[in-house]
């Protein structure tokens, strides 16, 4: 399969530091499928872009892209202020330079920690909205429920069907990508193969271990350290 | 009473100059004294998901920055109003970062609400009454529209508005009006 080299920059914005994040996680597996599909790719990362100071030659390389694809945890049901950072000078940038992506193609995928993928809604509207501040096209975006197990159990069998349907979605952007589509194209929903109330009560107790192995109990987790009278000092 | 006005540093544009006055004002008609924080660019550092103001610190960020401070006021609130530039259709880059950074007040378990969606359950028993006023120079209807349901379809009990400027300033008295400065039950 060709692609006549388009130039995909992935861009995974977890704020996330030490621990694999998710939305890495899900940017190594676009970059397998597009090189697979023969397009040539760029990851960036957008906290170590900020750590290295790699941010001008790394806002460079959006320029030059012909599709940019954005993968982000769901943080109190929106992007993270990190990635809106990044994408807030990313516009400045792109005034300074005079320059802007017309004829770039975006897509977002975004993961959160509930078990449901609609919650992810309104993030990919203001990643729309993004594009159409720097003149791109916005396609469409991958909404994931219960993103948070995917790093921990994308072999288990039960969760074959959404990894599937996930490189699915990212062979379909390549596909997107490749045949210059220009026709409506809706949003993708993928949950984690198991019901919400067990995915909850997982959750739940992962909590608790978490907690535990800080030497912490689970009444330890109901703190109150501003409430009027505390002094704040956890005890 | 006391009231808590937060707004960015960044964006102190004469929209928002109105915006402040015109709360302010209202304020002082109710009684309130007022604290005011601004969050410039590097006054916070950005959320990193570590989850330790849940399983390590719970309540507090293991960040020690203006946070801290932030989080403390607003607990300790009657009423807050958060004035927010919208950009791209959600809050500016360090308004966000604030709201990220609000996580230690809720708690960590998972609860389904009655209409079936998740949501994470409150650490308080009283929070402020808060309002978030959205503004900006130049927006499309489209992005108010993302703004506002960004806020009303996830966290149902908080108000939401956009202001568009001195000539609308009375619906946005009318807004003040009736809405109730005083502390409300933490409910999902």
């Amino acid at each position: 399969m060709s692609a006549d080299k388009k130039n995909i920059v992935m861009i995974s914005a977890s704020p996330k530091t030490g621990t694999e994040s998710t939305s890495a996680f899900l940017a190594d597996l676009q970059a397998r499928i597009f090189r697979e599909m023969g397009f040539s790719t760029l990851r960036l990362d957008v906290r170590g872009s900020m750590v290295r100071g790699s941010v001008e030659s790394d806002y460079a390389a959006m320029l030059e892209a012909d599709a940019i694809i954005i993968t982000f945890p769901l943080y109190i049901y929106c992007l993270p202020g990190m990635l809106m950072r990044f994408l807030q000078d990313y516009t400045d940038f792109c005034r300074e330079a005079g320059r802007k992506n017309s004829g770039t193609r975006v897509y977002a995928v975004a993961n959160c920690g509930f078990a449901e993928a609609w919650i992810n809604r309104e993030a990919i509207g203001v990643v729309s909205s993004f594009s159409r501040s720097i003149d791109a096209m916005f396609r469409f975006g991958l909404l994931i429920g219960g993103g948070g197990m995917l790093v921990g159990t994308c072999d288990a069998p039960f969760m074959r069907k959404t990894m599937g349907r996930i490189s699915g979605t990212f062979i379909k952007m390549g596909e997107d990508i490749k045949n210059a589509c220009t026709d409506q194209a809706e949003n993708i929903l993928v949950e984690a193969g198991i019901p919400q109330r067990l995915y909850n009560f997982m959750g739940n107790k992962g909590w608790v271990i978490a907690a535990k192995s800080n030497n912490l109990k689970k009444k330890d987790l109901f703190r109150k350290p501003y409430q009027p009278g505390n002094s704040g000092e956890s005890g | 009473m006391k009231a808590l006005i937060i707004s960015d540093l960044d964006f102190q544009t004469d929209i928002f100059k109105q915006l402040n006055s015109l709360i302010t004002g209202h304020l002082h008609e109710k009684g309130f004294s007022i604290e005011r924080i601004k969050i410039g660019r590097n006054d916070l550092a950005f959320c990193r998901g570590c989850f330790n103001c849940w399983v390590r610190k719970p309540g507090e960020c293991i960040i020690d920055d203006k946070m801290t401070e932030i989080n403390r006021s607003y607990i300790n609130a009657d009423a807050v109003f958060f004035l927010t530039p919208v950009v791209f259709g959600q809050f500016s880059a360090n308004m966000k970062n604030a709201r990220d950074r609000w996580l230690p007040n809720m708690l960590p378990f998972f609860k389904i609400r009655p209409d079936g969606s998740t949501i994470h359950p409150p650490r308080y028993t009283e929070y402020p009454n808060l309002l978030i006023i959205g503004y900006a120079d130049d927006i499309v209807e489209e992005d108010i529209q993302l703004f506002i349901d960004i806020t009303k379809d996830h966290l149902r009990e908080t108000g939401v508005y956009f202001f568009k400027g001195e000539n609308e300033k009375a619906d946005l008295i009318n807004t003040l009006d009736r809405t109730e400065l005083a502390k409300v039950r933490g409910i999902l």
